[in-house]
């Protein structure tokens, strides 16, 4: 059992502490970053801050009342009232406004608009004015009814027993947590799994390994290596989770929505009962594809066939979001390659059923039991293969002991 | 020259009496033909349709929901509300009751305070806040704004915001402007862009496993003993560009068929239908852009000692064709002439897969075009020069490890 350890520790090292791996961990947050910087640009970009112009011709702006305060990033727009349409068009023509609006005799019954513009009104103005509007079609309502109405409703949405709710003013920021857990998990797990599948291969090809097996067991080296690569993943994870953590303390006194997020117990539960094993299931995968191939090559096609299926949740999260106890989604919370990603996905949005939880953890945990077992029969049937593909149909086929 | 032909043709066959290059060639279209006539089959059966549409989001729910109004605002059910959608409850137990019993699926909950502090309570059995419940989302809200406006619809109306708004824009406007709120619209860019980024990475980094395999299985050794680099790097070029360019007219063709046939089948309106001059700018923008990015790899294929080493450098050359890929869901649809979108469309290394993406939603002017393709064809000199320096004798036969640097220099013509 010392020897697993030994193993784990060179291959652990020999991972953790090179240039490369600290290049990657770091390159997460640093693409998160730009990203949310991309967001905010395009974001300011919906902002225009020329004035905007308006012909009323149906009377209800006769005594206008100003548009409510804006909170940023919008910014408010200068309006300006015209008599005619000659004077807005010139004034357009001019380049003193982005664009205007004229609201016809019969608003009140049809609610038609005409907008007028060279460039497309951007979305900011656009909504600036329509609170303009709305504040003004409720000019003769009691000032806190209209208040009300101008705010807008937050709406709490509650489980029956009251143990878990989220309210709409964190815009569902919080469904959307288990999503994130769930992809930077695995891509860890895949990161991970490509340096344990690599350095099998690699030492297979540089024929290290039969050195190595004159003083070591075929099952020791293995577990050593998926121990190892277990731990690379976790080391990447707690990275990310601190950086994040960081961050979000910084960010959350300028961004409201942030100290809405929450980590519930149940989250916590489903990483360990699903994403773990589903960890160990495709390290030992990803090792017996390392003990299978010939070179590193066809061993990166062959991860292709573990990690399509994985990635299958994400590519329906709409539908599962939207309808999370659908036969669908059920069936996908089973499948083992399917149901880490599925389940994370559910857990934001639903109660998941107690036996649910339970029955997708059992199958994942057997599977990777099996996986595990396969792995190290495959090994000892492969490892000393060259050139030559160990068919899979042998895995199955001899006892392990006739190897 | 002669010997050029000779790699080449060497290229060509080994590529193509390869089984896995014709299961993609043509596996790819014929999976796409096949979604489509299953999807155009399924539209014509509504069986069908709607069993399948209850595997993916279940059965529908045609419970009413609950609401208790503890703060006494709700005094009249508009006439638009239709009869049986929402029911009233005396107090909390009893709708939980009715929840339990279920003859409604979820119930609001008004408190006492909500003038002030405007919060609803939504209580629902599974919770999902996202879960769209039919017709019903919110309707309940609506009901609430007629009563808090005393039950005057038409003002609730107004305080909606406009119905209709009609724009009149003064100067014509990029051809598919109009149609931004469409989600295909946003989806064509979208498409355009991932097709032609996969197309050149695919046909590029043929070359780059192509250079460096036989780097390390020494054939590169023999063969330069009675070819030039030279000819070698062009007998490759030319050869595996070639296979790629039968790749992309296959694929672009396929897309094109389906395009105008799914104008059928999806009954998708007139404008969708992809002009035939994005297949030829298709194919100009292909080839220039396969000459900058195979050279490229080539020459990483020729520095690197080893395969697995040379891949991890790719993507530092293809960085330039991933940031469109960033932007095509946000910069490329929403505004594909603002400056971002015209600045990576004309700058020559992001240009083949950023200018598709501005083509694909139309109204380019014909000078940016003209100066891209001759930036384009520009740069594809310079590379395929640079590169074919690098493929010296020395280069390919040393075994050292390959850094950025070192590659960047023999790029420009240092070290």
């Amino acid at each position: 059992m010392n020897k697993t350890w030994l193993v784990a520790k060179q291959e652990y090292q020999r991972h953790v502490f090179t240039r490369r791996f600290l290049f990657g961990l770091l390159s997460v947050p640093f693409f998160m970053l730009i990203l949310i910087g991309l967001i905010f640009m395009i974001i300011s970009m919906n902002n225009n801050t020329t004035p905007l112009g308006y012909i009323d011709q149906s009377g209800l702006l006769a005594h206008p009342q100003p548009a409510p305060p804006v909170t940023p990033p919008e910014k408010s727009v200068p309006l300006r009232a015209f008599a005619d349409e000659t004077a807005a068009r010139q004034a357009l023509q001019a380049g003193e406004i982005q664009g205007y609006y004229l609201i016809p005799m019969d608003y009140r019954s049809s609610r038609k608009l005409q907008a007028v513009y060279l460039k497309a009104i951007k979305p900011f103005p656009r909504q600036y004015f329509y609170n303009f509007l709305e504040v003004n079609m409720l000019a003769g309502v009691d000032a806190s009814i209209s208040k009300r109405i101008m705010a807008g409703d937050e709406i709490i949405a509650r489980s029956l027993d009251g143990s878990r709710q989220m309210s709409s003013k964190n815009g569902w920021f919080g469904l959307f947590l288990p999503i994130i857990a769930a992809l930077g998990f695995m891509i860890a797990m895949f990161t991970a799994g490509g340096y344990l599948m690599n350095a099998v291969v690699e030492e297979k090809e540089n024929r290290t390994m039969e050195v190595l097996l004159t003083s070591i067991s075929p099952n020791q080296f293995m577990s050593g290596k998926i121990i190892a690569d277990i731990l690379i993943g976790l080391t990447q994870i707690l990275a990310w989770l601190v950086v994040i953590i960081i961050a979000i303390r910084l960010a959350s006194s300028r961004f409201p929505f942030l100290q809405g997020i929450q980590v519930s117990p149940q989250l916590i539960l489903l990483c360990l009962v699903i994403l773990l094993p589903t960890f160990v299931m495709v390290s030992a995968l990803m090792a017996l594809i390392g003990a299978t191939v010939s070179d590193a090559r066809e061993g990166q096609q062959m991860t292709g066939l573990i990690s399509l299926p994985v990635w299958i949740p994400y590519m329906l999260v709409a539908l599962i979001i939207e309808n999370p106890n659908s036969p669908l989604a059920m069936v996908l919370s089973l499948l083992p390659f399917t149901s880490s990603l599925t389940m994370l996905i559910r857990q934001g949005v639903t109660i998941l059923p107690a036996w649910q939880i339970a029955l997708s953890s059992i199958i994942v945990v057997v599977c990777a039991i099996t996986a595990t077992w396969l792995a190290g029969r495959a090994f000892r049937l492969g490892m000393l293969r060259y050139g030559k593909r160990l068919r899979w149909r042998e895995i199955f086929q001899r006892k392990a002991g006739a190897a | 020259m002669n010997k050029t032909f000779t790699v080449l043709k060497n290229e060509l066959l080994t590529l193509l009496s390869r089984p896995s290059f014709w299961l993609t060639t043509l596996g790819i279209p014929l999976v796409a033909w096949l979604i489509f006539g299953v999807v155009g089959s399924l539209q014509g059966n509504n069986n069908t349709s709607s069993a399948l549409s209850s595997i993916f989001s279940g059965p529908a729910d045609l419970r009413p929901e609950g609401y208790v109004d503890q703060a006494g605002l709700i005094r009249t059910i508009p006439a638009t509300i239709p009869a049986g959608t929402l029911q009233s409850f005396e107090d909390e137990t009893a709708a939980r009751l009715a929840l339990s019993q279920g003859t409604i699926s979820a119930f609001y909950v008004l408190p006492k305070d909500y003038l002030q502090g405007g919060q609803l309570f939504y209580i629902r059995p599974d919770f999902n806040p996202l879960a769209s419940s039919g017709s019903q989302a919110g309707l309940f809200q609506w009901l609430l704004k007629v009563n808090l406006l005393g039950g005057d619809e038409q003002l609730a109306n107004l305080s909606n915001g406009p119905l209709e708004v009609k724009e009149v824009p003064l100067v014509p406007q990029a051809t598919r402007d109009y149609a931004q709120e469409d989600p295909i619209s946003f989806m064509i860019p979208y498409a355009v862009t991932l097709l032609f980024y996969f197309l050149i990475m695919g046909s590029s980094s043929l070359l780059l496993s192509n250079v460096s395999r036989e780097k390390e299985n020494r054939v590169m050794e023999t063969l330069l003993t009675s070819v030039t680099s030279t000819q070698l790097l062009t007998g490759k070029i030319l050869g595996l560009g070639l296979v790629g360019l039968l790749q992309t007219i296959l694929w672009l063709g396929t897309g094109y068929l389906l395009m105008n046939l799914g104008g059928r089948v999806f009954s998708l309106p007139a404008w969708f239908h992809l002009p035939a001059s994005m297949l030829i700018w298709g194919l100009v923008f292909f080839i220039l852009g396969y000459a900058v990015y195979a050279s490229l790899m080539a020459g990483l294929g020729a520095l690197a000692p080893n395969m697995r080493e040379a891949s991890q450098v790719t993507i530092v050359v293809m960085l330039p064709l991933i940031i469109p890929l960033f932007f095509s869901s946000s910069v490329f649809a929403t505004d594909p002439h603002g400056p971002i979108a015209t600045v990576l469309s004309i700058f020559p290394l992001s240009a083949p897969v950023a200018m598709m993406a501005r083509l694909a939603s139309g109204g380019v002017p014909w000078w940016q075009l003209t100066l891209t393709v001759l930036l384009l064809a520009g740069t594809a000199v310079f590379i395929v020069r640079a590169v074919a320096r690098m493929f010296r004798a020395q280069a390919l036969l040393s075994g050292q490890p390959i850094k950025i640097k070192t590659y960047l220099q023999a790029l420009f013509g240092r070290g």
